[in-house]
């Protein structure tokens, strides 16, 4: 049994209902995905007891109905592990992950301002990427997203 | 004198090369406390890769930043040959580690140029980019540009290297070594050289490993991380290599990582070319990729670039993440700048190798009214009149000037 | 007095000032651009430079001290150029002396950084201010070993005269070579003044942009530029003149020549030390010349003294 499976099959052994969810696409690359109720239970035992040596990133995705969210965690050994989750776009709420992991802050604010994702517990700062006078309710990753949207609210603000 | 002065560096100040505001609280010349704010360069890349082929991705994902280009579009490039489970030819791999290779030792020598130009070391600036050059030539020499090299096609690279190229090669190597060498002593000898860069900018393993920061930044803490190692892309699986590390904490510790690192470059580029495989260099790739998704990691020269590319069975991707190193460098910033002196600040800074310009990918939207009546933000135009105006009162008047050398 | 007109504002005052300080900013920019492994200006840069910042416009800052902000740099220059009268330069004796004008001297030269500040505090902005701040602090860490080095010489001249220092080393030639520990330290203190080298921490470009004179332009800024290359040469003739007092007898041609390369010698030095050395932290610089460089003064003092009682009687 090599890594990948090991990591596999402990996870599986402490949630079950994983079962399926878990994907080895090829030699060091993970791919999990727990619905959001049941995520940072998960996140929580993968980052205390798999070796996590750091959150290389985190991804937001415009699915549609739903956002969702991996977060690619990097092991001390190679492997990284992508944890996927998702919530429903009109009620777009996250929870913060900075406790384990300052670095994400940065992260989660470009997801607040590129998908208009409400991070809860995420301290109050400087807004990233964004300019300070982007108008409020732009959010220029969502699919239907057009630039022109921009130039409506610009010649609404002129006339 | 003020009790905490607050000092804007930036967005634009002559010690940084890109946008980037930091502002600074002073107590004497005591940093007290530091806040960073990004996004000067925003340019929507990542929405603008939505809306085209993968193709011209490649290109527009090349150009995020002028320093590491080809560390973007082969993170891109290998995204996207997983997905569409391409095999990589051998060759492809190998000239691929060979440009990347190339593109460390040029971003490390501009690198230490910057660094000794941020603590009023000028010397040290333009010996490094004159001997920046060999390399320079070299890569313009191999793929025919000096910057955004365009190296990569998906499922291989676009161009072969000659036996010719590769003898020019190990002939710029040589050279190169040497004067790596001077630059290594030099760092050892040069007093006022240390005592800049010893105890600034301090990070203990702790901090890296709490703060996730990556490349020689982490390295010069005795952290070994690096993706060559870890998750070996292209060539490097066969190469032998070490991943050099140093126990200094500080930027004089980053300064002998990166040092270390051009040797150990030289040391690869030697054993890229030595063994370099037979072969075609690209295979085809459908210009429909499959759906499906990928993550590809690639140790940059300032550390690890992460591409996350999602596909959706049509021409374009359904969405491309990027994720550059200094992004992940730039929160340890704040904390190495507080408590530390005004004078340490552009070297703390320079320390990470920041490169902002990958770190945002905008729109921007002009305000030319300013804050309240009184001050206007003058327009560029207005400006320009303004001169032609001033000058003509003084008796200069440009406008034959103008006319006699109008195309 | 049309003699003394001439002397103050043709030669050796004004005019020559002007074109040895902008030919010595040359001679300066052209070798360290050498050491870097570059070509360096065409030895007309800086009346160019000069020439084009004359023509551009004064732009002072809304928040400025208008007044104190046109001011200062006029009076640094005249300031700088008043010295100049009472060194001795290629003969013993300078154009005009008394006894003490070697401290009017030093008090002189301590204009400009005095000027400095003045501008920078008045400027109004937060680097100007950071400027003015840092050449004040500098200016306490370099002052004290130039000024005992120079006491030292005059130590055992046993005069506060200038000229009569000169007088007294033609008459005890070789008595010079005592002093050359307080010529390294003069040359390093002097590096401070100047603003040069690893000590140009006033106007540290990536830190505080241009110090003091980031807020300044056009004429004034010309002014500034022109005072600082001519405290290049005056301080250089003191040094010249205090500590390399040789050949001031001969013919005054050979004087003069032995004038502008005594001057040059000191302006290389300089360059060479620029090139050398990365810029130091304030709290590195005043470290420095409180460990290191003030008791070395003392020294040469010391030194002074043992000679004085020893072999001149």
């Amino acid at each position: 049994m090599n890594e990948e499976e090991k990591i596999q099959q402990e996870l599986l052994k402490n949630f079950a209902f994983l079962e399926n969810k878990i994907k080895i696409q090829r030699v060091r690359r993970i791919f999990i995905e727990v619905p959001l109720e049941k995520f940072f239970a998960v996140f929580d035992y993968a980052v205390k007891n798999l070796g996590v040596s750091m959150l290389s990133a985190l991804s937001g995705l415009d699915e549609g109905e739903n956002f969702s969210f991996i977060y690619h965690l990097a092991l001390a050994n190679g492997i990284m592990l992508n944890f996927k989750t998702g919530v429903a776009k009109n009620a777009p709420l996250l929870k913060t992950v900075t406790g384990y992991f300052p670095s994400a802050e940065i992260y989660e604010r470009e997801l607040a301002d590129l998908l208009g994702v409400e991070v809860i517990g995420l301290k109050k700062g400087k807004r990233y990427p964004l300019p300070d006078n982007w108008p409020e309710g732009q959010y220029p990753l969502r699919k239907g997203w057009k630039k022109e949207a921009l130039n409506k609210q610009e010649d609404k603000k002129n006339a | 004198m003020h009790d905490n002065m607050e000092i804007p560096v930036g967005p634009q100040h002559p010690a940084l090369k890109e946008p980037a505001s930091f502002r600074l609280s002073l107590s004497g010349e005591k940093i007290m406390q530091a806040s960073v704010r990004l996004g000067y360069n925003h340019r929507g890349i990542e929405k603008a890769c939505e809306e085209r082929t993968y193709i011209q991705d490649l290109y527009l994902i090349e150009r995020i930043c002028g320093i590491c280009s080809h560390a973007h579009s082969t993170a891109f490039a290998q995204a996207v040959e997983e997905i569409a489970g391409v095999n990589l030819p051998k060759r492809a791999a190998y000239i691929r580690t060979l440009v990347g290779e190339l593109e460390r030792i040029h971003s490390h020598l501009l690198w230490l140029g910057v660094a000794g130009h941020e603590i009023g070391f000028d010397t040290l600036l333009m010996y490094t980019w004159a001997d920046r050059e060999i390399v320079m030539d070299i890569l313009a020499n191999v793929t025919g540009n000096r910057v955004n090299y365009g190296i990569n096609s998906l499922g291989g690279v676009r161009r072969d290297i000659s036996p010719e190229q590769v003898r020019q090669i190990a002939k710029a190597m040589d050279a190169l070594e040497e004067r790596t060498k001077y630059y290594i002593e030099l760092a050892s000898v040069e007093t006022t050289l240390i005592n800049r860069l010893s105890g600034v900018g301090v990070m203990s393993k702790k901090d890296v490993l709490r703060l996730g920061t990556v490349g020689p930044t982490a390295r010069a803490s005795g952290v070994a991380r690096d993706v060559r190692k870890d998750d070996p892309y292209a060539a490097y699986a066969e190469i032998n290599f070490n991943v050099v590390t140093d126990n200094h904490n500080d930027i004089y510790g980053r300064t002998i990582v990166r040092l270390g690192e051009l040797m150990e470059s030289f040391n690869i580029i030697r054993q890229v070319i030595k063994n370099l495989p037979d072969g075609p260099i690209a295979v085809k790739v459908a210009r429909k990729i499959p759906s499906g998704e990928a993550v590809s990691r690639y140790e940059a020269p300032r550390g690890e670039d992460l591409h996350y590319v999602k596909a959706n069975g049509t021409e374009s991707p359904e969405r491309v993440k990027v994720r550059a190193p200094t992004l992940a460098n730039i929160q340890s910033v704040a904390f190495m700048l507080e408590d530390r002196y005004l004078a340490d600040m552009p070297i703390v800074v320079a320390a990470i190798d920041p490169c902002f310009s990958c770190t945002d990918r905008s729109i921007a939207i002009k305000d030319a009214e300013g804050k309240g009546k009184k001050k206007k933000i003058v327009d560029w135009e207005s400006l320009r009149l303004h001169g032609i105006e001033w000058y003509s009162k003084q008796g200069i008047d440009f406008t034959a000037l103008n006319k006699r050398f109008k195309r | 007095m049309l003699k003394a007109l001439f002397n103050i504002l043709i030669f050796p005052g004004f005019l020559f000032l002007i074109i040895f300080g902008l030919a010595a900013e040359f001679y300066d920019r052209k070798i360290y651009a050498r050491f870097q492994n570059r070509v360096g200006p065409p030895w007309f840069q800086p009346f160019a430079d000069f020439v084009k910042l004359v023509a551009k416009e004064n732009i002072i800052p809304e928040q400025a001290d208008a007044y104190v902000f046109k001011l200062v740099p006029v009076f640094a220059l005249t300031s700088v150029v008043t010295a100049f009268f009472y060194i001795p330069l290629w003969k013993t004796g300078a154009l005009y002396s008394f006894n003490g004008d070697m401290i009017v001297v030093l008090y002189l030269l301590t204009i400009p950084t005095v000027a400095l500040f003045l501008a920078g505090w008045y400027s109004c902005s937060v680097y100007s201010t950071l400027g003015a701040m840092r050449s004040l602090t500098q200016l306490f860490a370099y002052e004290i070993p130039l000024l005992t080095s120079i006491l030292a010489s005059a130590l055992l001249a046993n005069t506060w005269s200038l000229s009569k220092i000169t007088v007294f080393y033609s008459l005890h030639p070789g008595l010079w070579a005592f002093n050359l520990l307080g010529f390294i330290i003069s040359v390093v203190t002097l590096m401070g003044k100047l603003e040069k080298g690893p000590f140009d921490i006033p106007e540290a470009e990536t830190e505080i942009v241009a110090g003091s004179l980031t807020e300044y332009s056009g004429k004034l800024l010309a002014l500034f530029r022109l005072t600082i290359d001519i405290e290049m040469i005056v301080g250089a003739s003191l040094l010249a003149a205090v500590f390399l007092p040789f050949g001031l007898t001969l013919h005054p041609a050979i004087g003069f020549i032995l004038f502008l390369l005594k001057v040059l010698l000191i302006v290389s030095i300089i360059s060479l030390f620029r090139t050398v050395l990365a810029r130091l932290r304030i709290d590195q610089m005043v470290n420095f010349c409180w460990k290191y460089i003030a008791p070395l003064a003392f020294l040469q003092v010391l030194i002074n003294l043992i000679v004085k009682w020893t072999l001149v009687r």
